[in-house]
């Protein structure tokens, strides 16, 4: 596949949930080293998005084209309370039939997990699931991320070390969808920005260089 | 295929070690069926009705109601934290999931029956040693057939609010063939009658297991479909 061709193609894509519509219309591409920051309200379909980009929900009309391998970052961890965290992430390897000790012990080393990798998941804070839930999210070296909220719960210091590390991925060729509320934190990982309103998508408008948070600020006023 | 079977392992490693954790569903499983089996024992009027009448009846009773904790849990704990969704989005197939819950679900129950059987026969005082190795075969046949429908309506279920509440309403009913056969047979084992008198029964339940299993596989990902 040659770099530049989109790992993620969403054509048309509409989802209701009995008679709400919930999304309308999407499409959207994302291509290898693209870091889309999504934006929008609350209750305007994010999460319902990336649900169905993710292929966990299906979508009512339209349709989503995934050409590379997906990790994920949603509200829940999608790890086992009763499990380590060392054991949650050989499990998820497993399943992705990756087998190396050594990539989940270099994850959890990335996500600063090391000192607590052998302790439950049930015992760890809100922060530190989250951690854990990006290195489960990695694990299998992903082509192309979708993230929600994945700052939510970080103190400052994990922020900006997770915010280094999505920004290493990019760089790296990883496509990846983010949705967030903290856009300060995320100035020097986003290349792009759109925002959903009301299950419909805005522009595409590429940051280059912009500040995403004056942008979004701009985008509301032209909305307002 | 080999894909398949692995990730099936997997799954049910991850669901045994959880329950060896946390022994949740396995102790609640047994004090259900020490209390069933003690219950039934003290009900009845023994200048009336002899333990052995009511064995078979008691035996199945109990296996089937401290079974259904056992696939009440195994979608439960995919609940927490959503971790279905993390399966979900590794590439196995999705039958991997079926085949997986219902490896260790047959595992499970097959712990609570265990532990039960010495108990069955200390209450009821009933000679089941000598037709062991039949009624073992008896109790593996019908359970089949019940963990297999259990595995895919609890899959069902467990995204609704009663999942508790609706695993036993829908189950019942599939329950009652698999479950009337197992009750004849080991009745009729218990009396001392050969097994070769007993084909037609295990014919049944030997049909129950493979429409109930071939089912249960072949629909189990329309259940996982949000």
């Amino acid at each position: 596949m040659p770099p530049s061709e989109p790992v993620l193609v969403a054509t048309g894509v509409a989802r209701r949930f009995a008679y709400r519509r919930v999304l309308a219309d999407v499409s959207l591409a994302v291509s290898p080293g693209q870091a889309l920051l999504l934006v929008g309200p609350n209750g305007a379909g994010k999460t319902t998005l990336l649900r169905v980009l993710a292929g966990l929900l299906r979508a009512s009309a339209g349709h989503v084209d995934r050409r590379a391998p997906l990790g994920m970052v949603a509200h829940d961890s999608m790890l086992y309370p009763a499990l380590s965290a060392r054991e949650n992430l050989r499990f998820f390897a497993r399943l992705h039939g990756v087998n190396g000790r050594g990539r989940v012990d270099a994850l959890l080393e990335q996500v600063g997990m090391t000192q607590r990798a052998d302790d439950r998941v049930g015992t760890f804070s809100r922060g530190m699931l989250q951690r854990v839930a990006i290195a489960r999210a990695l694990v299998h070296e992903p082509g192309l991320l979708l993230l929600d909220e994945p700052l939510s719960g970080l103190d400052d210091a994990a922020s900006r070390t997770l915010a280094a590390l999505l920004g290493a991925l990019r760089d790296r060729g990883t496509a990846m969808i983010i949705v967030s509320h903290q856009l300060e934190l995320l100035r020097d990982v986003g290349t792009h920005i759109v925002r959903l309103a009301d299950g419909r998508l805005g522009p595409v408008e590429p940051l280059a260089g912009r500040d995403p948070v004056e942008v979004f600020a701009r985008q509301m006023q032209g909305m307002g | 295929m080999r894909e398949l079977t692995r990730a099936a392992w997997h799954i049910a490693v991850k669901d045994l070690a959880i329950e060896w954790r946390t022994k949740t569903a396995f102790a609640s499983g047994l004090v259900f069926a020490v209390l069933v089996l003690a219950v039934l024992f003290f009900s009845r009027d023994p200048t009336a009705v002899s333990s052995q009448d009511i064995a078979p009846g008691a035996i199945w009773v109990t296996f089937t109601f401290a079974s259904m904790l056992g696939l009440n849990r195994a979608f439960l704990l995919e609940r927490e934290q959503r971790a279905l969704d993390g399966i979900l989005l590794t590439p196995i197939p999705r039958t991997a999931v079926f085949w997986g819950k219902f490896v260790a679900n047959l595992a499970f129950v097959g712990a609570i029956q265990a532990v039960s059987l010495p108990l069955f026969v200390l209450f009821y005082d009933v000679p089941i040693w000598a037709r062991l190795p039949e009624l073992v075969l008896v109790i593996v046949m019908a359970t089949v057939a019940f963990v297999a429908v259990g595995t895919l309506l609890s899959a069902m279920v467990v995204r609704t609010r009663y999942a508790e509440l609706m695993l036993p309403l829908l189950l019942l009913p599939f329950l009652v063939p698999p479950l009337v056969s197992g009750v004849q047979v080991t009745a009729r084992l218990l009396e001392g009658r050969p097994l070769s008198d007993l084909s037609g029964w295990l014919r049944l339940i030997a049909g129950f297991d493979l429409a109930f299993v071939t089912l249960a596989a072949s629909l189990f990902h329309v259940v996982l479909d949000e």
